[in-house]
């Protein structure tokens, strides 16, 4: 796939609760390499939309596209291939608590067999190395502090060698000294090409990092487009004022 | 006042070896059934998980003795088990007891499972399915083995009520530790004895039993707090 194709495609997106509709009418499409911010008030949808694309989230109406492939119409097989394709990355971490380090991250890729046990390790040094991480491989999750957690959960999903990645608020559970470290690592992950798509409330990372950023409101993309377009120059009062109030 | 023991302590030593297997078979067969109940239960399809809610409110809300003899008796016209002697019973009547008891653990112990997984946040489920594990590795690999790390001192309580409730096994015939007492009972005339002597039996077993699963609980404990 070259570069400037279209790697998701989501079109007419509608997702609802019960009567609670979340996402009314989502359009929007991600190329390789693209780094996607997704911001906008608590319960407009962000996360929501995130995991449509990776289908936590079932039963929605509209078409997601990954690579050209259906995934919302996927059978079960079909949708784990998808998964493996797109790391994903919570704001609660939700690594393993019974699994050392080096097992969060090996454990998948050595079941699925996308690498022997001898590769999925040396990979996983590599990534430990990549976070800065390296001497907790047999540590277990609980003996880490919050960013150091979030940063394996990184490695843990790259492991899977992603074609994209996705991030759910990956710094909002971290105590404030802890943001730093684990968006540095998000900042190498972009400048080495990652397709990347990002739920946050990190203003001045969105603006640097982003090619571009959907202002979600009320269910709906309400603005979008550069982050000089949406931090500079946009006209939407709605945009502006909420702007206004984070930063 | 326990003389008895000197001439009856083998009849002791046979029922308590026979208590200890019945638990052990009762128990594996409710870790067994336990699962798939827990598995029913929680099924989306909601035939499997009717099924299991109807055997986990029969088994609780009926005596245990009566499963016991329901059991027993509907089995052995069915089965045709050799009337091979096993310590002191036929085993026309201790296998149909052992599956008793672990039918009537199983649903206990699903509903530990249940809770178990219950407890489980769904960020774990979540972050398997993202990774393109399947539902059941996710499942199996991912949230059991911390359910079954919270349930633990549950499922210990399970496992000691029910070397407790082997006894009813009386009923239908095997010599495990109180009918042993009670045959012994009859031969003295005294009664008083010999149950002193099987309840003392039965706090040891259950004390053991309590401590290795504390054992358990601390070695898992501990592990998962290692920093490097």
């Amino acid at each position: 796939m070259s570069a400037g194709e279209s790697i998701i495609e989501v079109s007419s997106l509608k997702k609802a609760f019960g009567d609670n509709v979340v996402l009314k009418d989502i359009s929007f499409d991600v190329k390789k390499s693209e780094k996607v911010v997704l911001i906008g008030p608590s319960g407009s949808g962000k996360s929501t939309l995130l995991r449509c694309l990776n289908r936590l989230e079932d039963d929605y109406e509209g078409k997601v596209l990954f690579e050209g492939e259906n995934v919302n119409g996927a059978s079960k097989e079909k949708l784990r291939l998808l998964r493996q394709k797109m790391g994903m990355v919570f704001q609660q971490f939700n690594l393993f608590p019974h699994k050392t380090v080096l097992e969060n991250i090996t454990f998948s890729p050595i079941k699925l067999k996308i690498a022997t046990p001898q590769e999925a390790i040396a990979h996983a040094h590599e990534l430990l190395k990549q976070v800065d991480l390296s001497e907790k491989a047999d540590a277990y999750p609980q003996s880490l502090s919050g960013g150091q957690q979030q940063r394996v959960a990184i490695a843990r999903a790259l492991a899977m060698n992603p074609e994209v990645m996705l991030f759910d608020e990956p710094t909002s559970a971290l105590d404030p000294e802890m943001v730093g470290d684990v968006l540095g690592v998000m900042e190498r992950l972009a400048k080495n090409g990652m397709t990347m798509i990002i739920v946050t409330h990190e203003m001045s990372f969105a603006q640097n990092i982003a090619d571009k950023v959907l202002f979600m409101d009320d269910g709906m993309i309400a603005d979008s487009g550069t982050a000089k377009h949406i931090f500079k120059e946009t006209n939407n009062t709605r945009t502006q004022s909420f702007l206004s109030k984070v930063m | 006042m326990f003389d008895f023991l000197k001439q009856y302590y083998p009849v002791f030593v046979e029922g308590t070896a026979q208590t200890i297997i019945i638990s052990i078979i009762g128990i594996m067969i409710g870790i067994l059934l336990g699962l798939i109940f827990v598995m029913m239960r929680l099924s989306k399809i909601k035939f499997l998980s009717y099924i299991a809610r109807v055997y986990i409110a029969i088994v609780r809300g009926t005596p245990a003795m009566i499963q016991v003899m329901l059991i027993y008796y509907t089995l052995s016209k069915v089965l045709e088990v050799p009337q091979i002697q096993f310590l002191g019973s036929g085993l026309d009547r201790v296998i149909p007891g052992s599956i008793a008891l672990g039918i009537n653990s199983g649903a206990y112990t699903a509903e530990i499972f249940r809770s178990g997984i219950i407890s489980i946040s769904n960020g774990q489920t979540e972050a398997g399915l993202s990774l393109g594990l399947s539902d059941r590795t996710t499942m199996f690999s991912i949230v059991l083995p911390q359910a079954v790390r919270n349930i633990l001192p549950a499922l210990g309580n399970e496992f000691i009520s029910l070397v407790k409730e082997s006894s009813v096994l009386f009923y239908i015939g095997v010599q495990e530790v109180t009918a042993q007492a009670l045959g012994v009972g009859g031969t003295l005339y005294d009664f008083v004895p010999p149950l002193i002597v099987a309840a003392l039996i039965y706090f040891v077993l259950t004390f053991i039993l309590s401590q290795l699963m504390q054992l358990l609980e601390k070695k898992m404990g501990r592990k998962y707090l290692r920093s490097n």
